[in-house]
């Protein structure tokens, strides 16, 4: 049969957000696929160094609407190694829960995004039910229901309200129970086994050569967590182990990736538990941060969809001379064609749903 | 292997220079961009590094900088700064996408945003910005048609 291109986007159910697939198909069968990217691209790297390093962290928000607060956690640590602050230890719990909420708010967006993508609405409804919950509980501490920008470069903006660890209890002992009739309900229905088992299959040292990370990359077998390997605020005191999956026949596949994020959610509301009971009083800012930076610094961090990196240089003034941003997303999105190749057309929405895009980092 | 260690091996590598220590899993070292192929490849594979976590274009007026963060993929979370310097009228470089595939759009970007040539690169061609975009707008010396207020 002859073989012809297909665009899957800018404008397409499964893209969530605006890119493009161009796949190339031989009847139903991928023989190449082409992502291209840059529809939302708004140059954060360059606005950044017109603005002051404490400005940058509206901006840094805006990088995923997903998973604003580890995003400006990443560029507060980075800014923070380049001026020498560390922030408070209470500050530093502050922000270990902030963030496994958000990463739970996160997966939660991805659950909510990935069953519609299969053709199972109802889930869309639960994960985003369950996800405002988390958006509620953020919104305590921040005010910000999306874009927080709460995490500051020297601690977090404001402390915790009293009472607060009462109402994240009841929120993770409800999500608790109803990810439990989740996994019951989709690790046991066939349709949902059917489309995910042996999908979008790739081994763990591809994995790795293709620059892919975090939980996609956890899910073929690999304990690789930046949370541990390269420990930042106060997760070096807690007791956790990253969790792993492997797909039946060994690697990853759009089940394991699945399974993944589910367990990834139990472990994050067993950290936040961990950092609210172990909570130091104190002060939540630096003593003093400076304003302005010489020298260059980087720092990496566990995203809610792998590794994030930002390298900071600074010239000695109150902005950053560069500004480089690592997404995880954009990396795994280059090395989509490998394991696209040799699918069914129909089995796209699984795969890139599985690997959970956000293209406001992607294109940054 | 402690970083210390790791740095001092590696700056014997031909055109390796100002090894030092940033952290206590982080190294940083400085290579020729001559010399730069086969330290990379021994980077690879007798050092372990087999993750190319970011590749950033820095633009210092009279020249480009490249930085290349490499990870090893376990548990002590090992990294690696190297600094290429490339001459400002030739900003040329060998491509390390067949050493790591994940090189392969940190590379596109540079090339993009920065104007870096990276020889050897299967698909050098623009990834963010729309193909027929005229200069390398992260480039200090790129004229913006904007108003330039303080804020």
């Amino acid at each position: 049969m002859a073989e012809m291109w297909i665009h899957m986007g800018p404008q397409h159910p499964m893209t969530h957000g605006l890119w493009n697939l161009r796949i190339k198909v031989n009847g139903e069968t991928i023989t190449d696929a082409v992502p291209e990217l840059g529809y939302l691209h708004r140059s954060v790297e360059k606005i950044g160094e017109r603005r002051k390093y404490f400005m940058n962290t509206t901006l840094t928000d805006r990088l995923c609407y997903a998973s604003a607060m580890t995003w400006t956690h990443c560029y507060c640590l980075a800014a923070e190694e380049l001026m020498g602050v560390v922030a408070p230890p209470r500050a530093q719990y502050i922000r270990t829960a902030v963030l496994e909420l958000q990463r739970i708010a996160s997966h939660l967006m991805w659950l909510g995004a990935y069953l519609p993508d299969l053709g199972l609405i109802t889930g869309f409804l639960y994960g985003m039910r369950d996800r405002e919950m988390f958006l509620n509980l953020l919104e305590i501490p921040s005010g910000g229901r999306l874009l927080y920008n709460y995490v500051k470069i020297g601690g977090v903006k404001r402390d915790l309200p009293p009472g607060f660890e009462a109402k994240a209890e009841r929120v993770m002992q409800t999500l608790e129970r109803r990810l439990k009739e989740y996994e019951n309900l989709y690790d046991n229905s066939k349709i949902f086994r059917m489309r995910n088992d042996g999908v979008g299959v790739y081994s763990a040292s591809d994995a790795i050569n293709w620059g892919i990370t975090g939980p996609n990359l956890r899910s073929a077998g690999v304990p690789f967590d930046l949370r541990q390997a390269d420990s930042y605020d106060a997760y070096p005191e807690l007791d956790f182990e990253p969790v792993t999956n492997t797909a039946a026949g060994g690697g990853s596949d759009c089940f394991s990736r699945y399974r993944q994020r589910i367990d990834e959610m139990h472990q994050s509301m067993d950290l936040v538990r961990q950092a609210l009971a172990k909570m130091p009083e104190g002060r939540v800012m630096a003593d003093s941060v400076p304003l302005r930076a010489s020298g260059e610094a980087f720092r990496r961090t566990e995203d809610s969809r792998g590794e994030a990196l930002m390298y900071l240089v600074g010239d000695g003034s109150d902005r950053p001379y560069r500004w480089k941003i690592r997404s995880p997303m954009f990396t795994t999105v280059s090395a989509a064609p490998h394991f696209l190749k040799g699918y069914k057309m129909a089995d796209v929405p699984a795969i890139m749903g599985s690997l959970d895009m956000c293209i406001g980092e992607t294109d940054k | 292997m402690e970083t210390g260690q790791l740095v001092q091996q590696l700056v014997k590598h031909e055109g390796a220079s100002d090894g030092s220590v940033l952290r206590s899993n982080v190294g940083r070292i400085s290579i020729t961009r001559e010399a730069s192929q086969s330290f990379f490849s021994t980077l690879k594979n007798d050092f372990g590094f087999d993750h190319c976590s970011l590749i950033s274009a820095v633009d210092n007026q009279t020249a480009f900088e490249l930085v290349y963060h490499f990870s090893i993929v376990d548990a002590t979370g090992q990294m690696l700064e190297v600094h290429i310097d490339l001459p400002r009228d030739t900003p040329t470089v060998d491509s390390i996408t067949h050493l790591w595939g994940g090189a392969d759009w940190h590379e596109r970007e540079a090339y993009d945003l920065m104007g870096i040539y990276f020889i050897g690169h299967p698909d050098l061609k623009r990834v963010l910005l729309p193909d027929g975009f005229a200069g390398h707008p992260l480039r200090k010396d790129y004229v913006y048609e904007i108003h330039e207020e303080e804020w």
